[in-house]
C-alpha cells in the first residue's frame, strides 16, 4: 500500500511540475525570442519599451528571452517542431535564414497587421522591401537595418602614414601592406564562431566578382568551381589570412577579437554599425574611426533584421499590437541609437548624435543597394560548408585553387 | 488449482515492481533507438509535418557525399583508442603508486579524482581559458621561459586542436579508472605477495605473477567503461571548439546532433547516429554477454 | 611524525625504501599539476579584465576583484539555473533509485518467466550512450510535448540511468541469502512488504552510495539538457555557463567566476562524501 502511495506521489510530483512549467499561456501572453544584443544599451531599450508597452496595455504580458547567436538559430529550429516556440522572433531578413522559417510555415503572413496598422507609411523603404521577398504574403517586419565597414585605429594609420583612406580594394590592400611594413597587423577576426571570418570572404567576392556575379554565386546558379573571380576571391583569402590578419585567429571569437582590437592589437576590423555602441561603452570611442569597405562596386554591406510573428502564436493580435508600438515614431525616437544607428522609421530625426554614427547615416543615405551576409544568402547546410570552406584556405589546409570545387561539390550534391 | 493461483500472484507482484522502471526505459531509452534506426531511412527537415521513407540515400550521402563524415569518424576511432589507453595507463600508474605505503595518500587521492566530479563543459570552459592564444596560461608560460616558439594557436590549429581537447579530457578522466583500480589492487591478495617475495620474486617479479593475474576483470571493467564513455565524446568537444576549427575536431556524436538538430536533416543525422550505434555494439555485446554469463554462474 | 616514522617501507620491512621516495616526489609534482587549472581560474576570478590582459597570467592578483561573482551571477541568471538544477536533481534522483530498486528486487528475488530476458534487456541499456541519439531522444519528449518542462528533462535522465542502478542493485540482491526472504514469504508476506520491510533497509549503503554518484552526473549533465531544455528559464548550470562563455567570452574575470560558481556545488557534495563515491563506483563495477 504505502509503495503504491509512493508511486501515485512520485507520479504526481511529476504531474505537479509538469501543469506549473507546461500550463497553457496566459490570455494576452506574448513571448519574444532574441539575441542577447552585445551592445548592453539595446537590451535595455528593449525592457524599458516592453515596460511601458505593458503599462499601457493591461491584460498584455510582454517576456522576452534573449540567446547568443547559434544557441538563438538552434533553439528556434526546436521551437518550429514543438508548441512551446515564441510569439515574435527575431531572424534576420532575406532568403537564406529568413526564408528556411518562411519555407518551413514558422512565420504568420502579416498583410492584414501591415493594412491594419498602415506601416508602409514609416518605414523606410530599403528595410521594410526584405517583407515582400517571400511567397504566400508578407512576412515580419524590421527591427534594424545594419550596415558593416571597416573600422580602424586612427593612431595606428597614423603611426603606419597613411593619410588617404583606400577607395579601391587594391588601394585597401596597399595600405595593409603599408601597415605591416611598420609592423602594424592590419586586421582581426575570431575565427571559432566561423561567421566572423567569413565577412572578409564576402567583401572580397563583391569586390572581385562584381555585384551580379557575386548575386548569382550566392544564389548557387554560377559554379563556383569554374567560376574565374570565385578562385580568385579564395586567393585573396588566402593572402590576407598568411599576411595581414592578428594571429593566432582561429582559436579566438569575434568579442575575443574586438578586445584586441581595442587593446591597439591590429589596425582595422570589419564590423557592423553595432560596433558605435560598443565602442562608447568602451569610452574609446575617439581613438577610432571608419568607411566603407572599397568594393567598387555600388553597394553597401550590411542586412536587415526582422521581427516575425510566428504562425502557431495563439496570440498574434496582440504581437502585432506590441509590433506597432515598437515601430512608433515615439519608441523610434526615444531609442535612436539603441537598437541601431539608424531607426527602420522613417519619421524619426536625428541630432545630437556622435560622429560615427553621423557617418554612419551618410554611408545609408548614399547607397541605396546592399549585399547580404554569406549566412544570411545561402540555406544552413551550404553555409556550413561555406564556413568550412572559408576556414580551410584561411589555416592553409585546402588550396585557394581547389576551394571552389569543393564548394561546388557540395552544392551540385544536394541535388 | 490453488496452486497455479499462488504462483500466478507473485509473479504478478514482480510485474508491478518491474512496471514503472520498465515503462520509462522502454519508452524513452529503446524507443529512441529504433526511431533512429527508422528515421536514417527517411528525409525530414524538422520543420515540415511528414517524412518521407528515401530507402538508403541517408547513408549513400554521408559515405560519399559528407565532406564531413569521414574525418568525423577517423576522430572518433583515433580519440577512442587513445582514450582506452593514455589515461589508463597514467590511472594505473598512479593507482600503483598510490597503493605503497607513503604517506598523504588520502589526500592525493582526492586531488587526483577531483576533477572527475566537476561537470565536462566546466573542465572545457577551465581548458579554453588555459589555452587562450593571447592571455591563456599555456602561451604566457611559454614567452615567460623564452620558448616563443613553441607558442600554438592550441585550439584553433587543426593539426593539435584535437590534442589539446585530449589533454582536457586526460586530466580529467584519469581519476576515474584510478579509483577503479585502486579497488581491484585491494582485493589482491597480500598472503599471496608475501609468499612470492620470500619465494624470492623482486618488484617486477610480484607485479608480473601476482598483481596483473588478481586485477584481470578489473582491467576488462576499465577498458570497457573508458571505450563507452569515449564513444560519447560530446561535451567537451561542443564546449570546447564546437567541432571547429573547419569541423577538424568533428566527432560523430556531435556530427549526428549538428546535422539534425542544428542544420535540420533528421535522416542524415539519424545515419549517423546508427553508424555509432553500431561500432558501439559491435564492442559492447561481446562484453554484455560475458557479464550475463557471470552473473548467471554467479547465481 | 608519527605519519613519517612508518612511511616509505615496503610490507614487512623495516628500511625506508629509496625508490619510493622518488616514487612519493613524483607524486607530488603530478598532484601539483593537476591543481594548476584549478588556480588559474581562481586567480583569473579575481583579477580586472584589464589586469587579466596586462599582467603576466599566473601572478595572484594584487587587487581582488570579488564584484566578478556578483556580476556572473546577475548576467549568468545563476538563481535561475541553479534553482533548475535543484529541482531536477531532486526529484530524479531518489526517485530513480526506488524504482530502479523495485525493479532489480523483482528481477533479483521473484520468480518470473521473463527474468532472463529482462535483465538482459537492462544490461543491454547499461552500455548504450544517449548521446549518439539526442535527436530521436528530443523527438519522443516532444512527441509528449514535454520540451522546456521538468518532466521532460526527468524522463529522459530515468530512462538512462535506470539499467546501470538495476543492474548494481540486482548484483545486491542477489547476493542476500534466500533464507531471509523465504521466512518471510512462509509468513504470507507480499513481495511489496518484503521488499519494503527487508531489502529498502538493507541497501541503504549502496543507495546512499548510487545517491552520491547520482547527484553529481544528474547535476553535471549537459547533453540532453541542451536538446530538451530551449527556454533560458528552464537552464541548468552547465547549459547558463555554457551561454555564458558564449556571450561573455571576453569577461575573463567573470566567465571564471561563472565557471567557479558552476563546478563548487558538486565538489563540495564530493569532499563531503567522498567515502561513497569510491564505494558507488566499485560495489557495481569491480565485483568478484
Amino acid at each position: 500500500m504505502t509503495m503504491t502511495k509512493g508511486l501515485i506521489s512520485a507520479v504526481s510530483a511529476l504531474a505537479v511540475s509538469a501543469c506549473l512549467t507546461a500550463g497553457p499561456a496566459a490570455a494576452g501572453e506574448v513571448k519574444i525570442w532574441t539575441l542577447t544584443f552585445d551592445n548592453n544599451s539595446a537590451n535595455l531599450a528593449w525592457d524599458k519599451t516592453i515596460k511601458e508597452f505593458e503599462a499601457a496595455n493591461p491584460g498584455i504580458t510582454v517576456t522576452r528571452e534573449g540567446r547568443s547567436v547559434d544557441e538563438h538559430k538552434a533553439a528556434l529550429r526546436v521551437a518550429a517542431q514543438s508548441s512551446q516556440g515564441p510569439d515574435i522572433y527575431f531572424m534576420w531578413a532575406g532568403l537564406g535564414l529568413g526564408g528556411e522559417f518562411v519555407k518551413a510555415g514558422l512565420s504568420k503572413p502579416l498583410d492584414a497587421y501591415y493594412q491594419q496598422y498602415d506601416w508602409d507609411k514609416r518605414i523606410v523603404g530599403t528595410a521594410g522591401s526584405f517583407s515582400k521577398l517571400y511567397e504566400g504574403g508578407r512576412h515580419g517586419v524590421p527591427y534594424t537595418f545594419h550596415g558593416e565597414a571597416i573600422y580602424y585605429n586612427k593612431s595606428l594609420f597614423q603611426k603606419a602614414g597613411i593619410a588617404e583612406l583606400p577607395k579601391s580594394y587594391d588601394e585597401l590592400k596597399a595600405v595593409a601592406a603599408k601597415l605591416k611594413e611598420a609592423g602594424i597587423m592590419p586586421m582581426t577576426f575570431g575565427g571559432t564562431v566561423n561567421w566572423h571570418l567569413m565577412r572578409l570572404m564576402d567583401v572580397i567576392l563583391e569586390a572581385k566578382c562584381g555585384a551580379e556575379k557575386h548575386d548569382q554565386l550566392m544564389d548557387m546558379k554560377l559554379d563556383w568551381g569554374t567560376e574565374a573571380c570565385a578562385t580568385a576571391s579564395f586567393n585573396e583569402l588566402a593572402d590576407w589570412s598568411q599576411n595581414y590578419i592578428l594571429k593566432p585567429f582561429m582559436g579566438i571569437d569575434n568579442s575575443q577579437s574586438f578586445n584586441l582590437f581595442l587593446a591597439n592589437r591590429a589596425a582595422m576590423m570589419v564590423e557592423g554599425d553595432w560596433l558605435v555602441g560598443q565602442l562608447s561603452d568602451a569610452k574609446k570611442i575617439d581613438n577610432f574611426d571608419l568607411f566603407p569597405v572599397p568594393t567598387g562596386t555600388d553597394r553597401l554591406y550590411g542586412f536587415a533584421e526582422y521581427l516575425y510573428v510566428s504562425s502557431k502564436s495563439r496570440n498574434p493580435d496582440e504581437a502585432a499590437k506590441f509590433l506597432d508600438y515598437l515601430l512608433s515614431d515615439k519608441v523610434q525616437q526615444e531609442n535612436l541609437g539603441a537598437f541601431g544607428s539608424i531607426s527602420v522609421n522613417s519619421n524619426v530625426k536625428y541630432s545630437k548624435i556622435s560622429a560615427l554614427d553621423q557617418k554612419w547615416l551618410d554611408i545609408f543615405g548614399e547607397y541605396t543597394k546592399i549585399y547580404v551576409n554569406g549566412d544570411q544568402a545561402f540555406p544552413l547546410d551550404v553555409t556550413t560548408e561555406y564556413w568550412r570552406v572559408i576556414n580551410e584556405v584561411a589555416s592553409g589546409n585546402i588550396k585557394a585553387g581547389d576551394a571552389g570545387k569543393t564548394l561546388q561539390t557540395f552544392i551540385s550534391n544536394r541535388g | 488449482m490453488p496452486q497455479a493461483s499462488q504462483s500466478a500472484r507473485p509473479e504478478r507482484q514482480g510485474y508491478v515492481l518491474l512496471a514503472p522502471a520498465l515503462i520509462v526505459y522502454l519508452l524513452f531509452a529503446v524507443y529512441p533507438m529504433i526511431d533512429v534506426v527508422r528515421m536514417s531511412f527517411s528525409s525530414w527537415n524538422g520543420l515540415s509535418p511528414g517524412a518521407n521513407f528515401v530507402g538508403l540515400a541517408n547513408y549513400r550521402a554521408i559515405f560519399t557525399q559528407d565532406p564531413v563524415f569521414w574525418g568525423a569518424l577517423r576522430n572518433t576511432i583515433w580519440w577512442t583508442a587513445l582514450a582506452v589507453t593514455l589515461p589508463n595507463l597514467v590511472s594505473f600508474g598512479l593507482a600503483l603508486a598510490l597503493n605503497q605505503n607513503i604517506p598523504g595518500k588520502s589526500g592525493l587521492r582526492v586531488v587526483f579524482y577531483l576533477p572527475v566530479i566537476i561537470a565536462s563543459i566546466a573542465v572545457a570552459t577551465i581548458w579554453k581559458w588555459m589555452y587562450d592564444p593571447f592571455f591563456g596560461l599555456f602561451n604566457n608560460l611559454l614567452m615567460q621561459f623564452g620558448l616563443d616558439g613553441w607558442i600554438l594557436d592550441w585550439l584553433g590549429d587543426r593539426k593539435v586542436a584535437l590534442w589539446s581537447v585530449f589533454v582536457a579530457h586526460l586530466w580529467q578522466s584519469v581519476g576515474f579508472s584510478m579509483v577503479l583500480f585502486l579497488a581491484g589492487l585491494q582485493g589482491v591478495s597480500a598472503t599471496l605477495v608475501e609468499a612470492a617475495r620470500i619465494d624470492g620474486a623482486g618488484r617486477w617479479g610480484v607485479f608480473r605473477y601476482v598483481t596483473l593475474p588478481a586485477l584481470k576483470p578489473t582491467l576488462m571493467v576499465v577498458f570497457v567503461l573508458s571505450l563507452i564513455n569515449s564513444l560519447k565524446a560530446f561535451d567537451i568537444v561542443y564546449g570546447m571548439t564546437g567541432g571547429g576549427p573547419a569541423q577538424s575536431t568533428q566527432m560523430l556524436a556531435m556530427w549526428a546532433y549538428t546535422q539534425s538538430m542544428q542544420l535540420g536533416v533528421f535522416g542524415r543525422g539519424a545515419a549517423v547516429s546508427v553508424v555509432l550505434l553500431l561500432i558501439t555494439l559491435v564492442i559492447v555485446l561481446p562484453y554484455i554477454r560475458w557479464m550475463f554469463r557471470r552473473e548467471e554462474m554467479s547465481r | 611524525m608519527t605519519l613519517f616514522s612508518q612511511a616509505f617501507r615496503p610490507v614487512g620491512s623495516a628500511k625506508v625504501d629509496p625508490v619510493l621516495i622518488a616514487l612519493w616526489v613524483s607524486l607530488i609534482l603530478l598532484a601539483l599539476i593537476w591543481i594548476t587549472p584549478f588556480v588559474f581560474i581562481v586567480f583569473t576570478a579575481l583579477k580586472s579584465n584589464a589586469t587579466v590582459m596586462g599582467a603576466s597570467a599566473f601572478m595572484p592578483p594584487t587587487e581582488l576583484a570579488f564584484e566578478n561573482f556578483a556580476a556572473a551571477w546577475w548576467r549568468g541568471n545563476f538563481s535561475t539555473t541553479a534553482f533548475n538544477g535543484v529541482v531536477i536533481t531532486v526529484i530524479k534522483v531518489p526517485l530513480g533509485l526506488f524504482i530502479s530498486a523495485m525493479a532489480a528486487y523483482a528481477l533479483a528475488k521473484v520468480p518470473m518467466r521473463m527474468n532472463k530476458a529482462l535483465f538482459a534487456l537492462f544490461l543491454f541499456g547499461t552500455m548504450l550512450p544517449f548521446q549518439v541519439m539526442l535527436a530521436p531522444i528530443f523527438r519522443q519528449v516532444n512527441a509528449f510535448g514535454l520540451i522546456n518542462t521538468y518532466p521532460g528533462i526527468i524522463l529522459p535522465y530515468l530512462a538512462f540511468g535506470i539499467p546501470y542502478q538495476v543492474f548494481i542493485l540486482y548484483c545486491f540482491f542477489s547476493a542476500v541469502p534466500k533464507e531471509l526472504s523465504e521466512a518471510a514469504r512462509i509468513d504470507g508476506a507480499s513481495h511489496f512488504t518484503i521488499f519494503r520491510r527487508i531489502f529498502l533497509p538493507i541497501s541503504l549503503p549502496v543507495l546512499s552510495a548510487l545517491l552520491i554518484l547520482d547527484f553529481v552526473a544528474t547535476w553535471n549533465e549537459f547533453a540532453m539538457a541542451l536538446v530538451i531544455l530551449q527556454d533560458p528559464k528552464m537552464w541548468t548550470l552547465p547549459l547558463g555557463l555554457m551561454s555564458f562563455q558564449s556571450q561573455f567570452s571576453s569577461d575573463y574575470g567573470e566567465l571564471n567566476a561563472a565557471t567557479i560558481m558552476t563546478v563548487l556545488p558538486a565538489a563540495i557534495v564530493y569532499l563531503m562524501f567522498q567515502r561513497y563515491f569510491v564505494a558507488g563506483l566499485t560495489s557495481g563495477a569491480v565485483k568478484e
